[in-house]
């Protein structure tokens, strides 16, 4: 009997033969990250254990993207806790600005294909689109990773969903991730994994992978897994990672369940407010006037998103009457969007930009609050009612490309159907 | 706590412990005031009737969307010594035996109010011996049942930082 990648991978780094989709291992974790809204309380309970050393301190990075900039002074508080904490034990820190956890992760070359990789943040799936088993837990699992390097795991079951054919031009990961809330329903594949193949995954770069794993934390998933190829060793390798040791499905794996999903004819999806699995396609509620578009988030804010914003919008204007606001993700991204001009077509277009970390997704920073009967159309994950700190206003989901489309327009607009938004296609 | 004894409480599909079993909409109250107040909404009454030692019985995805670890010190505020349930929200799942409470998947049916509940961790089964009702459920492996004896993981891994609790492999 065959195993999936997810029985692998925890199988390998608990006795070393895979495991079996509902066991529970306890499972060497090859890294850890903590961010600071969950750090506050474990630093002070490793402080109180006054464990004696922390072998596996330098294996968990500390990360300050929740609260970037701090918005008030019990997290500017935190912030100056775990950078002593990171000064005195010698974990990486990644600072305000640096960018979000699930992206500067991948960017310090701290993890790299078959590892499994923990962190205090349910987008945590993010790690599967480097065929690593990324799963998101709480402080004190976090700590006891600190403590001793390993963590219990129950064994997921595993969906395999088969993405046949390349998207089209104006089509992104995030239409995927749509179509699947729609078919399943937020929570749908709670406690799964999910296996994503296929000619359609193949044709992806790896921003959009990353979008594609990321965004299974909404379909309730413990990890969103892809194998690994050309593409994913050349970036693991660009950014300094470890050696992969890539971990493939067996072809007579047993699944939960098995989706296909037909991309090569997929239209772009978005998911009207208040519930993430209201998915509805563009064209069918095009029209749909907005005032305020968001681009950034662990789930849209990576380069090629802002490159596809900056097609749209280049020598335009943002429809009378709309903001536009765009946060990239980390602080590489940032540079590069500069390096390349992106930033200055988008501030001409009239967007502002603003320094890499979460304030986009939820009215953490209160950067991004809309006013009464406001539609936002934002590249975010989740949009709970008042998660932007107004409950009378509205948030959207949609791609980057669909959020700038809209923000030439004003109104939920395809990309497809606009200058630019076959981005892609011409790069 | 190899096997628990107590009597069932029914509570329904889709409970978010976030909502209903912390402070997250209830800014400022502490765990005392939660322990008397928690389920209120989707089962009138629950917290006030609820005994030291009775068994929390769920239906799907009990803890959906719940990261909040102080739910489970509510609910040992409350005396909850197990929770069974068709299915779990995944964080919950962890948080629950990271705090020292026992969670176990199961069919739920038949089971009603005020059953003798009786569940064997060792073993891996729920019983009504009044109704004949006996369900296998699969064994929780000795590192877990351990961490549950200790009262979660941190105590857990003070007694044994190696995870190794001798015996049985983990």
């Amino acid at each position: 009997m065959g195993h999936t990648i997810a029985e692998k991978i925890l199988g390998q780094h608990a006795d070393g033969k895979p495991a079996k989709a509902g066991e529970i291992v306890v499972a060497g974790v090859d890294f850890a990250m903590i961010h600071d809204a969950r750090a506050g309380n474990a630093l002070k309970m490793i402080e109180k254990l006054g464990a004696k050393s922390l072998p596996h301190v330098k294996r968990t990075a500390l990360v300050l993207d929740h609260y970037s900039p701090p918005p008030n002074m019990e997290a500017a508080n935190t912030h100056v806790a775990m950078r002593a904490f990171a000064d005195k034990h010698g974990s990486p820190l990644y600072d305000v600005g640096d960018g979000i956890c699930h992206q500067v992760l991948p960017e310090g070359g701290h993890l790299t294909c078959g590892d499994l990789v923990v962190g205090t943040d349910t987008h945590s799936t993010t790690y599967g689109a480097f065929n690593a088993f990324g799963t998101g837990v709480e402080g004190t699992d976090v700590s006891a990773v600190m403590m001793t390097g390993k963590l219990w795991f129950r064994v997921p079951e595993t969906i395999r969903i088969e993405l046949k054919g390349p998207l089209q031009p104006g089509v992104w990961a995030k239409d995927v991730t749509l179509t699947m809330l729609g078919k399943l329903g937020a929570e749908g594949a709670n406690y799964r994994a999910l296996e994503y193949c296929g000619s359609g995954v193949s044709a992806m770069a790896i921003d959009d992978r990353m979008t594609l794993s990321n965004h299974a934390a909404e379909l309730g998933a413990k990890a969103a897994l892809l194998e690994a190829d050309e593409k994913t060793f050349a970036w693991l390798k660009a950014h300094g990672a470890a050696a992969p040791k890539p971990v493939k499905a067996d072809a007579d794996a047993i699944y939960a369940q098995r989706i296909v999903i037909d991309t090569a004819t997929l239209a772009p999806q978005v998911a009207r407010q208040h519930n993430i699995d209201d998915v509805v396609a563009v064209p069918d509620v095009a029209g749909q006037k907005i005032h305020v578009a968001l681009i950034g988030t662990c789930t849209n804010g990576r380069l090629d998103d802002i490159r596809q914003a900056a097609a749209i919008l280049k020598g335009k204007k943002l429809a009378k009457g709309v903001r536009m606001i765009i946060t990239p993700a980390s602080r590489a991204i940032y540079l590069a969007a500069m390096r390349e001009g992106l930033f200055e077509i988008l501030t001409a277009a009239g967007a502002s930009v603003e320094a890499a970390g979460c304030g986009t997704c939820v009215n953490i920073t209160g950067h991004y609050i809309a006013a009464d009967d406001q539609v936002v159309i934002s590249s975010a994950n989740r949009n709970f009612k008042g998660r932007l700190g107004n409950p009378k206003s509205e948030i959207w989901i949609g791609s980057a490309a669909t959020v700038a489309a809209s923000a030439l327009t004003g109104v939920v607009t395809d990309a497809r159907t606009v200058a630019g938004g076959d981005w892609r296609a011409a790069a | 706590m190899n096997i628990i004894k107590g009597s069932a409480r029914i509570i329904g599909d889709e409970v978010s412990t976030d909502i209903h079993c912390s402070s997250k909409y209830l800014p400022g109250k502490d765990a005392t005031y939660i322990a008397t107040v928690a389920f209120e909404q989707v089962a009138p009454g629950f917290a006030k009737a609820f005994n030291k030692g009775d068994v929390i019985v769920a239906g799907k995805h009990f803890g959906i969307n719940s990261s909040r670890e102080q739910a489970v010190h509510v609910m040992h505020r409350m005396g909850v010594s197990a929770i069974i349930a068709t299915s779990f929200g995944r964080q919950f799942y962890r948080n629950a035996i990271n705090n020292g409470l026992p969670v176990i998947e199961c069919d739920i049916s038949g089971i009603v109010a005020g059953d003798a509940l009786e569940i064997d961790l060792v073993a891996g089964r729920i019983a009504v011996t009044a109704k004949n009702i006996t369900r296998a459920v699969p064994p929780l492996p000795a590192t877990v049942r351990t961490l549950l004896e200790a009262g979660g993981l941190i105590p857990f891994l003070q007694k044994h930082p190696d995870w190794n609790v001798g015996g049985e492999a983990a």
